[in-house]
């Protein structure tokens, strides 16, 4: 089955693999700030991607999956920090990085897992508000907890690779997550389990009585989502070099996770590339200057945003398309 | 004599919850819309009563009725104005996350307005307390239990005994019949809306001299009245006490007994067991079979 | 006696005080279209509901194959091979008619499919081809009709639940519906049918189930059933009765 997706959509793909050539060129050719504003926009549609893959595809809005970024940074911070030690991260900083992600990647794995089973069983506004205050219990434990070291914050060492600058390490880490994590989405959309969860968003019930294993799928889904967005609070944590709850627990991340993809399309793999491109421009580099303004900015957007098109510009467009041809017809 | 003591508080605390969440409840009842920015309308009529105190010295117990005026103005305009339209051009979830916007913009506003720094009031009675035998109550925490409960006791009244209550409750259970029977449902939303947010603002004034604030505290006060909506049931403000006072309650008991970190993680252990095992709260749903 | 596709062994539904159904014992022999009619409120969307796993029974046995299924998921049954076309067809509006039914091929009974000829010949045999392109909310009543019991043929079940398939259609409407459950069963799905239109049940039943007020009060081949008194007095009531 993937594979006639992928021989019906070759077009898309060689775009995508065109794009990422192209992508691969920047920090060659741009200023250092560009490679930073570019390094937001790729970790922003990563985590947009990484959202969908729960919100989009299987229809649980999670409105606090920033609890997944903080706690990847976190416990990749404190095993790097605390087991390995700053001689071992200096002597060997991408093996420290590897097992860090490894680490984060798999204490949101088990997280996930363990909050899944009744947290899943909750729908619409219910499974939002739980997630919202899965992000809240688990940043104020951080942050209280003298162990985790929320408060105090955690110092990541740098890491030099291939002689390449700081800014330009991240922007090709971040590349090959978004890279890969699109992949997965990819795979995920147009395998058995991506019409099932298809139907399983339209309508769980009735998806329940064709056999649609929609327990099993939304885990899995919940599970895959958290673990991957987690490898993204490790990658950003390093790339901050020190961090306090406040920095990777923020509700304006699992805010704007919902933003790249309503403003993009909800469901598509197109939406939240095109989301998080328009919000990054738009909040760093237009209204850059207004830095104290950001959180009101980002607000406002979401208002105007559901308000003027509720279901994104992939879903405007399809409409525009589908009565022009109609009309012709 | 600690365990009476921390009964005690935790009942005040409980009064302010209730308070705190009873509006969240009746829009929620009402319009079935989860307004995520309440925690920042209760803390705006916090800011707005330490303006009040620390600019002209008035006693924050006398500044509930303006910041209720005020609030009802505001959260009349909001639903109209904004909440309405998102319902009507996309969905229930749609005015979610319109509500979540508004919540950050008034955060953000709140930190450029009066600083991220914690703030809190004291009036002159602050430091007289009573003693009841070997319990020692503040005077600021049994007014604030005391206001607490009448304001409840009025809302009640007022749900229950008066016409704009009644319509407000027909409009929850049959909005077409209502409206059939010459309600104009989108007045009756906003006003409903109105009032919750002046109730909002009513328990800002209270909790601005029970508890320091600052703006980042509005998403715990968000999910505060969400847990206790779901302990207690949806739309009533005795289902709001009920709620408001257990919440109040195991929050003491977890901070004394286990510690201070960690009554918002017992909360929402609670929030998700209730889910679970009783989606329709202790009470059940005041506007049961609307929806 | 041959075993039966589908046994009720008196199964009773409480809900709080109410008895949905009371002591229904029943079975469907395979290869047949099996009706189960009554008044309203007899207990057959209960039934409906029982067997596909929605609700558990307060008592009582559900056999498929010889195999209880009482208490097992909704999922676990629709994989045994029970499939359930609703009254009020539920697609997925979104996605166009040719994908809702698929989804019934992808997923439905367990073992080896070719999901694409699946679906083809479900949507011919719902008479869907011409829409197949067509996003499902697009569809008139009828034809949603039609894409509940193509999505539900193509999830290949060994017994079909038809829940009042001709419910609010014309007379040239319910004869498409009839021919399209006589061409179910004559590949070989048992078909299991609750329908109020009296004059399509007679026609296409092999067997007829009557219940009254959750209780099973007749059997037997149509001509039988039309004949009983006991089914005219529940139907028309008892002519002592004020």
């Amino acid at each position: 089955m993937l594979r006639e997706a992928i021989a019906r959509q070759r077009w898309w793909i060689l775009a995508a693999l065109l794009g990422l050539a192209v992508l691969a060129c920047v920090p060659f050719v741009l200023m250092p700030f560009h490679v930073r504003v570019g390094q937001l926009i790729l970790l922003s549609t990563a985590l947009g991607l990484a959202w969908t893959l729960l919100g989009g595809f299987a229809g649980y809005w999670s409105f606090g999956h920033t609890a997944f970024i903080g706690l990847g940074a976190f416990a990749a911070g404190l095993f790097e920090t605390q087991m390995l030690g700053t001689p071992f991260m200096r002597a060997q900083p991408l093996v420290g990085l590897g097992l860090g992600l490894v680490v984060g990647m798999g204490a949101c794995a088990v997280v996930a897992g363990a909050v899944a089973w009744p947290i899943l069983r909750l729908r619409g506004i219910y499974f939002a508000v739980a997630m919202l205050g899965v992000a809240q219990v688990l940043s104020e434990l951080t942050n209280s907890i003298d162990a985790f070291k929320g408060s105090m914050g955690l110092v990541f060492p740098r890491i030099p690779a291939f002689g390449l600058r700081q800014e330009a390490v991240f922007y090709y880490l971040l590349l090959i997550a978004t890279a890969v994590i699109l992949a997965i989405a990819f795979a995920v959309k147009n395998a058995r389990i991506g019409h099932g969860l298809a139907a399983m968003r339209e309508d769980e019930d009735t998806a329940r009585m064709l056999g649609v294993p929609t327990e099993r799928y939304k885990i899995t889904m919940f599970v895959l989502s958290a673990t991957l967005t987690g490898a993204l609070g490790v990658i950003y944590a390093h790339s901050l070099g020190y961090i306090t709850t406040g920095s990777v627990y923020r509700t304006d991340f699992s805010l704007n996770m919902i933003v790249y993809n309503l403003l993009g399309g909800m469901g598509t793999l197109i939406g939240p590339m095109i989301g998080s491109v328009i919000m990054v421009v738009l909040t760093q580099v237009i209204l850059g200057g207004f830095l104290n303004l950001h959180m009101f900015l980002t607000g406002a957007m979401l208002v105007a945003l559901v308000l003027a098109a509720p279901r994104g510009i992939v879903g405007t467009w399809l409409a525009f398309r589908r009565r022009r041809r109609d009309a012709a017809a | 004599m600690l365990a009476l003591q921390t009964i005690l508080d935790g009942l005040v605390l409980g009064g302010l919850y209730a308070l705190a969440a009873v509006g969240f409840s009746l829009i929620f009842g009402v319009l079935g819309v989860v307004n995520l920015s309440h925690g920042a309308i209760v803390l705006i009529g916090a800011y707005f009563t330490w303006f009040a105190w620390h600019v002209t010295g008035m006693d924050p117990l006398l500044c509930i009725p303006p910041v209720m005026l005020v609030l009802f103005g505001l959260g009349y305009i909001y639903q109209r104005g904004l909440i309405q339209l998102a319902v009507d051009r996309s969905s229930l979830l749609a005015s979610m996350l319109v509500t979540f916007g508004v919540a950050l913009m008034l955060r953000n506003a709140l930190v450029l307005a009066f600083s991220p720094d914690f703030k809190s009031i004291s009036p002159g009675w602050a430091f007289s307390f009573l003693r009841l035998g070997p319990l020692t109550i503040d005077l600021v925490r049994i007014s604030a239990l005391a206001a607490s409960l009448a304001l409840l006791g009025a809302l009640a009244y007022v749900l229950n005994r008066t016409s704009i209550g009644r319509v407000i409750r027909a409009t929850a259970q049959q909005e077409l019949a209502a409206r059939l029977c010459g309600v104009n449902a989108r007045h009756v939303y906003a006003v409903t809306f109105g009032v919750s947010a002046a109730f909002a603002g009513a328990s800002g004034a209270i909790l601005g001299i029970v508890l320091p604030f600052s703006p980042p505290d509005e998403a715990n006060w968000t999910l505060n009245a969400f847990v206790v909506v779901v302990l207690g049931g949806v739309g009533s403000p005795s289902g709001a006490l009920l709620g408001g006072l257990l919440l109040g309650l195991i929050s003491t008991a977890t901070s004394q007994l286990i510690g201070p970190a960690f009554p918002n993680v017992m909360m929402f252990l609670i929030l998700v067991l209730m889910l679970m095992v009783r989606p329709a709260g202790l009470l059940g749903n005041a506007f049961a079979g609307t929806r | 006696m041959k075993p039966a596709i589908l046994e009720l062994k008196s199964v009773t539904k409480r809900f709080r005080g109410l008895v949905a159904t009371d002591d229904v014992s029943l079975r469907v022999e395979p290869g047949t279209i099996t009706s189960l009619i009554g008044p309203n409120g007899a207990g057959k969307s209960t039934i409906f509901n029982l067997v596909t796993g929605y609700l558990p029974p307060s008592a009582g046995e559900i056999l498929f194959h010889g195999e209880q299924i009482d208490g097992q998921s909704t999922v676990a049954i629709a994989r045994r091979g029970i499939a359930r076309a609703f009254q009020i067809a539920k697609p997925f509006p979104e996605i166009t008619v040719h994908d809702n039914v698929r989804i019934g091929a992808l997923f439905g009974r367990d073992g080896p499919r070719d999901v694409a000829a699946v679906t083809e010949a479900a949507l011919e045999t719902a008479g869907l081809d011409d829409f197949a392109d067509r996003p499902a909310g697009d569809l008139t009543v009828g034809y949603l009709r039609r894409l509940e019991l193509a999505r539900a043929i193509a999830a290949r079940p060994v017994l079909l639940l038809a829940d009042e398939p001709c419910a609010g259609l014309n007379p040239a409407e319910t004869d498409e519906i009839c021919d399209i459950l006589r061409r179910v069963r004559d590949r070989g799905t048992t078909v299991f049918l609750v329908e109020h239109d009296m004059e399509a049940v007679m026609r296409i039943s092999d067997r007829i189930i009557v219940l009254d007020a959750g209780a099973k009060i007749a059997e037997g081949t149509p001509d039988e059933i039309s004949a009983d008194p006991k089914v005219i007095a529940a139907y028309l009531g008892t002519p002592e009765e004020p």
